[in-house]
């Protein structure tokens, strides 16, 4: 057993050490998450951005500018401050009499913004970065500390330290920790609360921005494309800390290094990632408060009420209804085989953003990890059918695969509510997509399945651009059918009382895991054929086909047209997917565009095009 | 009467649609007990609100010292000389009580007037003394009202505003927040109360108000509602025909 040899061989110590290295950057990034989620309630998906911003600054002063690493880190702070305060300032503050969720979906909308930025000023490659740090290392017992680890790990102590100054021996700091202990309470004080949410993001962002730095160092490279994984592994750390519990925060970033390291030691490095999930997913299922939290000390679930805002969903009339269809119907016959192809790709992204505006909208559990649900899909279609399974009988086996495993990986998640399902099933999506990156055996790893068998239908070839995009309109308008006689039945009232309380619900008599199991199975079946389609569509995919940014994709559709809402998040896709292609200087800054998009809507139109439903 | 501290005019307040205020008006003068009566959903919670601009009323004003305060932010009435022992008292539970009193003392930049006043806090709740770095939350519920009132008083405030001072108290604790209150008007302060316990209020109070489904029903010079039937049958629970 190699695990075992491994388990005696390894040399612990010299693994003790980049965990606890690695671990102190994993701290820093989780200190300004725990601040922030303790005076704004509100996981910061923007800190990965700024974390990314940190690094390029730091390349800046130390590669561009030839500047002493002790300025550039100080001008790394101030950046990413200045960068978290205006977070703060633009994207939450104006958000603070919306539902909970709008601040985190601003969040993320930020974080797309400020990632394109990075790539269109310094390229989406990564670079070098070295500090002249001298390259010798002290033996310690069998393990080696260079200056770098050194450096690293006193940056991070120092920055503590101040945090701790700043906290406990100022008044602002004491303003602070009372808004994370009751921010109505403050305000009664006098605390003018946007002060310090402005100074949290600020401090936050200085943080984040060191890490950039730090782990620039350490890797002698920064990578524009690291924002999420870095985000993760700071919100893992916090999640093992207990949220907003700062010394926590420091505890978990520390607890999650050593896991990694001994965990690459023992397995191999491209596990990495995996581990940090299966820590998130074992802390929220057995310690949602944190390691650190004595029995019921703060509440698992501090949201209450409903996350979503309501509305009335806008009646739309069933003439126009039949009109658009008849029109969307004879489209291809315009003859303009680009505009069909388009609005074919708008119409599966609009069969995924069905499913996810029923679960999300409809049963109130706002999934960030929507896209596994089409790569279970897709995988599961493709390698059948590259093994002689008939696509049509394919394309069903997709479905039913995602509804089925899709419901079974969610389950765990049912009993969270608010940002932890918004968390956890983030979490989900990326164990599908490491699960098919290292399982080589069965998906083919890194390398993808190809040669996929294009669209037919039990003999009948559906691959030309007219016969897939009917064959696609007709899936759409099925599942349209489907999903608004759903709504309209004893079921959809159901679900809709569990989303507005699940408590109240369950007085009732309404198991609602049963409920919340059926919504999940439906829209995985239907997800999971949008995925099997675009697969055979493709005849390529691989574990990074459905990825973080196409969930988030189809989260703003389904806001744009509306949660919950059938015709919205039809709407919704058609223009989010097909929109940008249709101006080429867009299509170009597509991730800038969506972040924007995100942004206005939640501040400007949070119940979307359509209203909710 | 005194002259009047916090005056509340004509108030007319909505939650959306819903309207919780009609035309209501308030007065409490200087170096008074003044409270407000009224059962659940009254609307007496908002009228704190309210005060404190937590709430902005659609119409009518609320003025301190004859000042306009109606919609500013919460910041600056505390500074106008208005201090909160909020509903259940929301200390800040992880801090200690040192920490507490230090943040009701919050708006004040006078460093040695505001030691000066911690240590007369000590003085006038003698037991907090013993405890000034014994973290709030770990506190029994009469001691942590102490703490609220004292957090409440270093604001030096004119007017502190309390919000069901006795709710969750065992009766012994009752008579001990009701003697508080006697010494914080001692100091010179007001006390505005919300209480849903009339007689232990109205035996306290200079004046009431009664409030019923947002409107003021009844007020007058306490010991006359205290003697008045309506309120007698209506908060004391006695059968007005007996």
């Amino acid at each position: 057993m190699e695990f075992i040899s491994n388990l005696v061989s390894m040399p612990w110590l010299d693994y003790s050490i980049s965990g606890l290295v690695i671990g102190s950057i994993y701290a820093l990034m989780a200190i300004g998450l725990a601040l922030i989620f303790g005076v704004a309630n509100l996981i910061n998906f923007a800190h990965g951005a700024v974390f990314t911003v940190g690094s390029y600054i730091g390349w800046t002063c130390l590669v561009a500018l030839h500047l002493p690493l002790g300025v550039s880190i100080v001008l790394v702070a101030l950046g990413t401050g200045i960068v978290g305060a205006l977070i703060e300032w633009l994207a939450i503050r104006p958000l603070n009499r919306q539902s909970r969720i709008a601040p985190l979906l601003s969040t993320i909308g930020v974080g797309l913004i400020l990632d394109q930025v990075i790539h269109i000023v310094f390229s989406p490659t990564p670079r070098a970065l070295s500090a002249n740090i001298p390259n010798w290392r002290i033996q310690v017992g069998n393990g080696t500390i260079g200056p770098i680890d050194i450096t690293i790990a006193l940056t991070a102590i120092l920055s503590a330290g101040l945090l701790y100054l700043f906290l406990y021996k100022t008044k602002l700091g004491m303003a602070v920790r009372a808004t994370a202990q009751d921010d109505d309470a403050a305000k009664q004080m006098g605390v003018n609360i946007n002060r310090v949410n402005m100074t949290v993001f600020g401090i936050a962002g200085a943080l984040g921005g060191i890490a950039g730095l730090l782990v620039g160092l350490y890797f002698n490279s920064i990578d524009p494309n690291a924002s999420f994984q870095m985000m993760l592994k700071g919100m893992v750390a916090i999640v093992i800390g207990g949220m907003a519990n700062v010394p926590g925060a420091i505890g978990g970033g520390l607890i999650l290094g050593l896991i990694e390291s001994y965990g690459i030691g023992l397995f191999g490095a491209s596990y990495r990632n995996l581990f940090a999930f299966a820590v998130l997913l074992i802390m929220l299922l057995f310690r949602p408060n944190g390691l650190f939290a004595r029995k019921g000390e703060r509440h698992a679930e501090p949201m209450t009420g409903t996350f979503v805002s309501q509305s009335k969903p806008v009646r739309i009339p069933k003439q126009l209804i039949l009109a658009l269809v008849v029109v969307a119907l004879l489209l291809p016959m315009a003859n303009q085989p680009y505009i069909t192809q388009i609005m074919t790709n708008a119409y599966l992204y609009g069969l995924a953003a069905l499913a996810l505006t029923l679960v999300s909208g409809t049963v109130g559990l706002v999934s960030i990890g929507h896209a596994a649900l089409l790569a279970l899909g897709a995988y599961a279609s493709a390698l059948a059918t590259t093994k002689g399974l008939p696509v049509g009988l394919g394309l069903i086996f997709g479905g039913l695969f995602a509804g089925i495993v899709g419901t079974v990986l969610a389950y765990p998640a049912f009993r969270l509510r608010g940002h932890y399902v918004a968390i956890g099933t983030l979490a989900l999506g990326e164990i599908v997509a490491l699960v098919i990156l290292n399982w080589t055996p069965v998906t083919n790893g890194a390398l993808g399945v190809f040669a996929i068998p294009p669209l037919e239908l039990f003999g009948v070839p559906l691959y030309g651009t007219n016969q897939s995009y009917w064959f696609v309109l007709g899936l759409l308008l099925v599942f349209c059918g489907l999903q608004v006689r759903l709504l309209n039945s004893h079921l959809g009232r159901t679900w809709r009382a569990i989303r507005e309380d699940t408590v109240a619900a369950e007085t009732y008599g309404i198991s609602s895991n049963y409920y919340k199991g059926l919504a999940f199975g439906f829209a995985g079946f239907t997800a999971g054929i949008a995925g099997a389609v675009t697969a055979h569509q493709w005849s390529f995919i691989n574990y990074d086909s459905f990825n973080l940014q196409f969930s988030v994709l189809i989260l703003t559709m389904v806001l744009l047209g509306g949660m919950g809402n059938v015709s919205g998040a039809v709407l919704g896709a058609i223009v989010i997917a097909a929109l940008p292609e249709f101006f080429r200087a867009v299509a170009e800054y597509r991730m800038l565009f969506y972040g924007a998009a995100l942004i206005i809507l939640i501040r400007f139109r949070p119940q979307g095009l359509l209203g909710s439903g | 009467m005194n002259k009047p501290l916090l005056e509340m005019k004509n108030i007319n307040s909505f939650y959306g649609p819903v309207q919780v205020h009609f035309d209501l008006s308030m007065t409490v003068p200087e170096n008074s007990i003044v409270c407000l009566l009224g059962g659940n959903a009254s609307g007496k919670s908002t009228t704190m609100k309210t005060i404190l601009g937590l709430q902005v009323p659609k119409s009518g004003t609320v003025s301190m010292e004859g000042r306009d305060i109606t919609g500013l932010p919460t910041p600056e009435i505390v500074r106008s000389g208005i201090a909160t022992v909020p509903e259940a008292r929301r200390l800040f539970g992880d801090m200690t009580v040192r920490e507490n009193l230090m943040m009701g003392a919050y708006t004040r930049t006078d460093k040695p007037a505001i030691a000066e006043d911690f240590e007369r806090m000590l003085e006038l709740f003698p037991r907090l003394k013993e405890r000034v770095s014994q973290k709030a939350g770990t506190m029994s519920g009469g001691e942590q009202q102490m703490v609220a009132m004292a957090r409440a008083l270093m604001a030096r405030p004119k007017l502190i505003c309390m919000d069901e001072p006795t709710m969750g108290l065992s009766p012994l604790f009752v008579d001990r927040v009701l003697e508080l209150i006697a010494t914080v008007r001692s100091t010179g302060v007001s006390v505005f109360m919300v209480e849903q316990n009339a007689s232990i209020a109205l035996s306290i109070a200079d004046y009431g108000y009664v409030l019923q489904t947002g409107r003021i029903m009844l007020e007058g010079p306490a010991s006359d509602l205290l003697a008045d039937p309506r309120i007698r049958s209506a908060y004391l629970g006695e059968d007005i025909a007996a």
